[in-house]
């Protein structure tokens, strides 16, 4: 009796609910579903299934390398982010610096900034320094759009760090390097294997940074923007579906990694 | 002796706070010394400073007859145990005890039998592999203590250890941490603001107050024969009588405190005629009864309000003019005092008087 008054906007919000995720999920399914279609044409109906398409994508030379170049564009930015973002945490954090606040924006600055605004900018920036596009311009876009993401996890794990953790180990007879890499890098260590792998996830997935710094030797998001351009088949659902699953593993562990990190 | 850790009119100072203000000490090796006083009184500045993690505005800090005074804490032969322990939470118990000797460049077997020899010192054998976020606060408290000592440090520093357990652990731990520091024969320099820890456990108790030695002795003198009001309210519970001098010779001195007169000895002190002094009157020195005492110091009283708290009850007694004393009568006596009317007597040599111009605190 009472119910039926409160029932009212509950069901309604539920419904929104199952609405958004429904149109969340359709694009992807649809996506996914039209790989499996034995026929050239990404239509409906479906008609006949098959595994095709996947055996064509695996032996698919150039989408191989496109994955190849990827991967060592998003091992080398990460790298080079971790190792930034840690650093600029670390100098956050430390005693008797001014000016924390600024470094902090600084650092934070390319998260907020529109992609295009930024890719624009590193552009203009390496043709002033007469650095030709291509490979080491890719990385160095990935690993400016990356250090943020690193400089926050660290950071919130360096804060909740107890203070006399390092006091112990500088007690201890450790100077400030042997601290830094057996005590804090160790504390710190989820915080920065979640933020590595989503360093990795942002540089495979960019798009428009790579698009205004690269050469001729297409990543996999351009990789696969030039073969739409060519018209859509099913090979291309095939590819997306493969990055998708992949990357969608990646982050889910992550996000377990952080999780696990935020509850120790 | 040769002290093993002397300060010499050190002074630190943080803009215009002065935490501590020209500290002279010295500590004699083997001994258990706590620095005793209030928060903010610079004990755990002078800790820090003899750990290496401060570094004095002025004077020197003497470590086994080298001035230390400006060596890093990893160069420095002394250990803490800290407050919260800062377990190293990604090592295992036994890393964390080994973390000092690999430093020390140890060879493992050494690292090994060195580390199994102190978990068994505290019968943590069974720990070994154990995270510290999987020990009690206590289990953790001895590996902290372990992981301090096992580089054998010249002096363990303890910065308030104790404060984190609950209280049974903690009188627990009191027992443990000297019965530790005897076996050792380490000397053992413990900062608390726990009187009774104090007590307990030392040697020599150092009491600071406002970044100064207020005064320094073994816990019966400080108890029993404090130096200052500060001192007396510190340590224990007392009663404090502020008295006017009638006459003094020798070791007998007449006072008036109240409206009656009471017999004191001086100690050292050549009171004249009209100066003020304090008497310090431990509660546990007050003998209640129903009948006026023959002899020493009585006053008559009227019982305001009883505390029982176990072994012993709480009486708090006024003595006319608003004055009460605080006295401790075994619950069993409490009976035999009749009604609310009573006597209380005490012996004038287990006072102590104290002048008055210490009395500014």
């Amino acid at each position: 009796m009472r119910n039926t008054v409160s029932d009212g906007p509950r069901t309604t919000l539920t419904a929104f609910y199952w609405a958004f995720i429904l149109y969340l999920l359709l694009p992807l399914t649809l996506m996914m579903a039209m790989s499996f279609k034995d026929a050239n044409f990404v239509a409906f109906p479906i008609g006949d299934w098959t595994l095709d398409w996947y055996a064509k994508v695996m032996q698919d030379k150039q989408f191989l390398e496109a994955c190849l170049y990827s991967i060592m564009i998003a091992a080398a930015s990460t790298l080079a982010a971790t190792t930034l973002g840690t650093w600029i945490a670390m100098l956050i954090v430390a005693d008797g610096i001014r000016g924390r606040t600024i470094i902090f924006a600084l650092a934070c600055l390319p998260a907020v900034v529109p992609g295009m605004i930024s890719a624009i900018s590193l552009r203009i920036f390496i043709s002033t320094i007469d650095m030709p596009t291509g490979t080491a311009a890719i990385i160095l876009g990935h690993t400016v759009h990356a250090v943020p993401f690193v400089v926050v996890m660290a950071l919130t794990r360096l804060r909740s760090m107890p203070r006399n953790l390092v006091d112990a180990a500088r007690d201890l007879g450790a100077d400030g390097v042997v601290a830094f890499f057996r005590v804090t890098l160790p504390y710190l260590g989820p915080a920065l294997l979640g933020g590595m792998i989503f360093c990795v996830l942002l540089s495979i997935d960019d798009f428009v940074r790579t698009f205004f710094l690269g050469g001729y030797r297409p990543t996999l998001p351009m990789l696969i923007f030039a073969k739409v351009q060519g018209g859509m088949s099913p090979e291309i659902n095939a590819m997306a579906t493969i990055v998708l699953v992949v990357t969608a593993a990646v982050g889910l562990y992550a996000e377990f990694i952080t999780r696990r990190a935020r509850t120790r | 002796m040769e002290p093993v850790v002397q300060f010499d009119n050190v002074n630190k100072s943080y803009g215009k706070h002065v935490a501590v203000d020209n500290l002279n000490l010295s500590i004699e090796p083997g001994k258990f010394v706590t620095l005793l006083g209030p928060s903010g009184c610079g004990k755990s500045t002078s800790l820090r400073m003899l750990g290496g993690f401060e570094t004095p505005t002025s004077g020197r800090i003497m470590l086994s007859g080298k001035d230390v005074t400006r060596v890093p804490p990893n160069k420095r032969n002394v250990n803490i145990v800290f407050q919260d322990y800062a377990l190293f939470p990604h090592m295992s118990v036994a890393k964390n005890i080994a973390f000092g000797l690999e430093l020390k460049g140890f060879d493992n077997q050494r690292i090994h039998r060195r580390v199994s020899e102190l978990l068994e010192l505290v019968q943590l054998q069974d720990y070994a592999t154990r995270l510290p976020a999987e020990l009690s606060g206590g289990q953790r408290q001895r590996v902290a203590l372990m992981r301090a000592l096992a580089p054998d440090p010249d002096v363990l520093l303890l910065d308030e250890p104790l404060s984190a357990l609950d209280a049974k652990l903690r009188q627990q731990m009191q027992i443990e941490l000297k019965a530790i520091q005897e076996k050792t024969g380490k000397t053992f320099m413990f900062v608390t603001h726990d009187q009774e820890e104090a007590l307990t456990m030392s040697d020599t108790i150092v009491v600071m107050n406002k970044g100064r030695i207020e005064q320094m002795g073994d816990p019966n003198t400080l108890y029993g024969r404090p130096g200052s009001v500060f001192v007396a309210n510190f340590i224990g519970e007392t009663n404090l009588l502020r008295s006017t001098v009638i006459s003094s010779e020798g070791d007998v001195a007449a006072l008036n405190w109240n409206g009656i007169t009471i017999t004191a000895n001086p100690g050292g002190l050549t009171p004249r005629h009209g100066e003020h002094l304090y008497v310090v009157l431990r509660p546990e020195a007050i003998h209640c009864s129903a009948a006026e005492p023959v002899s020493g110091n009585r006053v008559k009283g009227k019982i305001r309000q009883r505390v029982f708290k176990g072994n012993h009850t709480s009486l708090m007694v006024e003595v006319g003019g608003g004055a009460l004393l605080n006295t401790l009568v075994h619950p069993s006596d409490v009976a035999q005092l009749g009604g609310e009317d009573i006597w209380l007597g005490w012996k004038p040599e287990t006072t102590t008087v104290i002048p008055d111009r210490h009395a500014h605190n």
